[in-house]
């Protein structure tokens, strides 16, 4: 702890360039730290949707194929069920927006059970089950957007060739790890419509969602379903929610894999650019790294100046980049601005410290080489230098 | 214990130095015997390249002889690992510099702290010592300037100051009056000879200067990496 004001003064010896290494940091982490963050966050909700005991079924051909809504009713019929609901994926336009929110149409007889966790005022509730073109909406979507009950919400088919007019009858909330930026609205509307239009895809149901009476029996009831449509046109594969959210990511591709090489790829090119200024700093300092040794400064104490200097400098450009992200990510509007696509995204305190200790090592890696250099420096040398 | 006290502070034995450039050996002292008593104040003089600044780091530890020994306050600096040498040096020597090297992030105070850092003392100990050192040589009311603050001769004795910190038997100084003007370098080759007279310090001094030599109680010229004059022949060539 002594020799800490010398490592903080020679960190701010060199101001411009302690910045530019600080930042180039700094942004990199900032970066990481998104990235890191949505796999995090990613883990957690497949870790917290375990405790809501639901299964997610869909085709057995993949989520493209859609299941017929007969398949619904014969689930709920199904010992350990406690309700199932159809979702399907609507897709549609409102007004100009270039990303779409996400549209389902469901069941609202049930669908408050099979997502318990939600909460939308028994009022709201019961006049959206008696309204066909009501609809209700996540918290979260409902004050990006400035809906108010009874705003008319009008949707344009993109994937379907209806369009819905759509009148906001209730917004539900839940806890924050919840997606609240959904759409819901009455299956039977789409599929009047569908049906009027000589759809092929009236009928369909989208996927099936079914809450479980506990976990204990959700392999069971799984595998019974499964079992139940395997010889049906529409077979089945059944998963629980973690399952399906992890089966959902990985249809783009290994994005944890893909994520974690680039970060690896940007850690080694960090280490690159921090090890260059120190060693830069260090030449200039031949000198006084030479009369450290020789009023009796040890090898070892050299080296770990040295790199407690390497360690602050990445350290302030990694917690300026990280802790930043944290800050900046915890704010809701922030986070629905720059990241609409994400319903739910936060920067956990497991991702802060983690990439708060990365940057240390970070530090602690670019030192070592110019650490090494100055505590193998002969002082004899170092003396006769002139800078 | 008497013995070690009539010894001379530095012995040098038949002390040999070379170096190597590429493949060729560069002899730059030759079978060198020297004994420097404890309290003496000597001048080293002689051209660039005889071997005055070898020699000074032969004795501080810096550099080992070829052949020969060197030994101060009774220890045979040969025998030192590299690690315990760093430690005596900072326990036994002072250094002053032509170029002062203090460091330009520090206050003059904190230069001075510096060696005393290595030390067991506490904060408030090590406060005491600095303000000691920057009174003796003249500068308690510079402790919170950085160098770039302060005039040549004023660095030179916050070096001064930082090589007398931990109150060390001998002071070795590399031509401290280089690169000071002539009223500069005469108020350090004043505090040197305070150092010597008041505080009892072994000082040995490297210089081209032979105003600054005078002020030793001997002064030793070397040529070719031998002594060649001793005191009264010095003087008189100079």
């Amino acid at each position: 702890m002594k020799f800490l004001p010398y490592v903080l003064r020679n960190v701010l010896r060199n101001k411009l360039r302690t910045l530019f290494t600080c930042m180039s940091i700094a942004v990199s982490l900032f970066l990481l730290a998104l990235l890191y963050a949505y796999i995090e966050v990613q883990d957690e909700l497949g870790a917290k949707s375990v405790n809501y005991h639901r299964i997610g079924v869909v085709h057995a051909n993949g989520l493209t194929f859609t299941l017929p809504i007969s398949h619904v009713d014969k689930v709920r019929t199904m010992p350990g069920v406690k309700a199932a609901i159809p979702l399907a994926w609507f897709g549609g336009v409102y007004k100009d927006d270039k990303l779409p929110f996400a549209q389902f149409a469901t069941d609202p007889q049930f669908v408050m059970q099979v997502f318990d966790e939600l909460t939308l005022p028994d009022a709201e509730l019961r006049a959206w089950q008696g309204d066909r073109a009501g609809c209700v909406v996540g918290a979260r979507l409902a004050e990006k957007k400035g809906w108010k009950i009874g705003d008319r919400i009008p949707i344009k088919g993109a994937i379907y060739p209806v369009d819905l007019n759509l009148t906001l009858i209730g917004v539900y909330d839940g806890p924050d790890s919840s997606d609240r930026e959904m759409l819901w609205f009455h299956w039977t509307y789409m599929d009047e419509l569908l049906k009027q239009s000589r759809n092929a895809a009236a009928g369909a149901a989208g996927t099936v969602w079914v809450k479980g009476e506990s976990a204990e029996v959700l392999p069971e009831v799984m595998r019974r379903i499964d079992e139940r449509f395997a010889s049906s046109d529409a077979p089945t594969r059944s998963m629980t929610e973690q399952a399906f959210q992890q089966m959902f990511t990985e249809m783009v591709g290994n994005v944890q894999a893909f994520i974690r090489n680039t970060a690896l790829a940007v850690v080694f090119s960090l280490v690159c650019v921090a090890a260059n200024a120190m060693a830069m700093s260090l030449r200039e300092r031949t000198r006084e790294v030479a009369v450290l040794r020789a009023i009796g400064f040890s090898r070892q104490l050299v080296m770990s100046l040295v790199l407690s200097e390497a360690v602050a400098i990445a350290f302030l450009g990694g917690a300026l980049g990280v802790i930043g992200a944290k800050i900046l990510f915890g704010i809701e509007s922030v986070t629905s601005t720059l990241l609409p696509i994400m319903p739910v995204f936060y920067i956990p305190w497991s991702t802060t410290i983690f990439l708060l200790g990365v940057s240390a090592v970070i530090g602690l890696v670019s030192g070592i080489v110019p650490a090494w250099r100055a505590a193998r420096l002969s002082v004899v040398d170092g003396l006769r230098k002139v800078v | 214990m008497a013995d070690a006290a009539l010894r001379p502070l530095v012995e040098l034995r038949d002390v040999s130095k070379d170096y190597y450039r590429d493949k060729f050996r560069v002899p730059v002292l030759a079978n060198t015997n020297l004994d420097i008593p404890r309290g003496e104040f000597l001048a080293i003089m002689g051209p660039s390249g005889s071997g005055k600044s070898t020699l000074l780091n032969l004795v501080s530890g810096l550099d080992r002889a070829t052949t020969g020994t060197v030994r101060v306050n009774d220890v045979d600096l040969g025998s030192l690992s590299e690690s315990k040498l760093t430690k005596w040096r900072s326990e036994t020597l002072g250094f002053i510099f032509q170029l002062y090297n203090l460091m330009p992030v520090l206050t003059a105070a904190e230069n001075v702290e510096l060696p005393l850092l290595l030390t067991g003392l506490t904060r408030r100990q090590r406060a005491e010592h600095v303000k000691t050192a920057l009174a003796i040589v003249g500068l308690s009311e510079r402790m919170d300037h950085f160098p770039r603050q302060l005039s040549g001769g004023q660095e030179q004795r916050v070096a001064i100051a930082r090589a007398i910190a931990t109150d060390p038997l001998m002071l070795l100084a590399d031509e401290p009056t280089g690169n000071l003007d002539a009223t500069a370098a005469h108020e350090i080759l004043d505090l040197l000879g305070q150092l010597n007279e008041e505080f009892g310090k072994t000082i040995i001094m490297v210089t081209h200067d032979p105003r600054a030599a005078r002020r030793a109680h001997r002064i030793l010229r070397l040529e070719k990496g031998q002594f060649v004059h001793t005191h009264a022949d010095a003087l008189g060539a100079i």
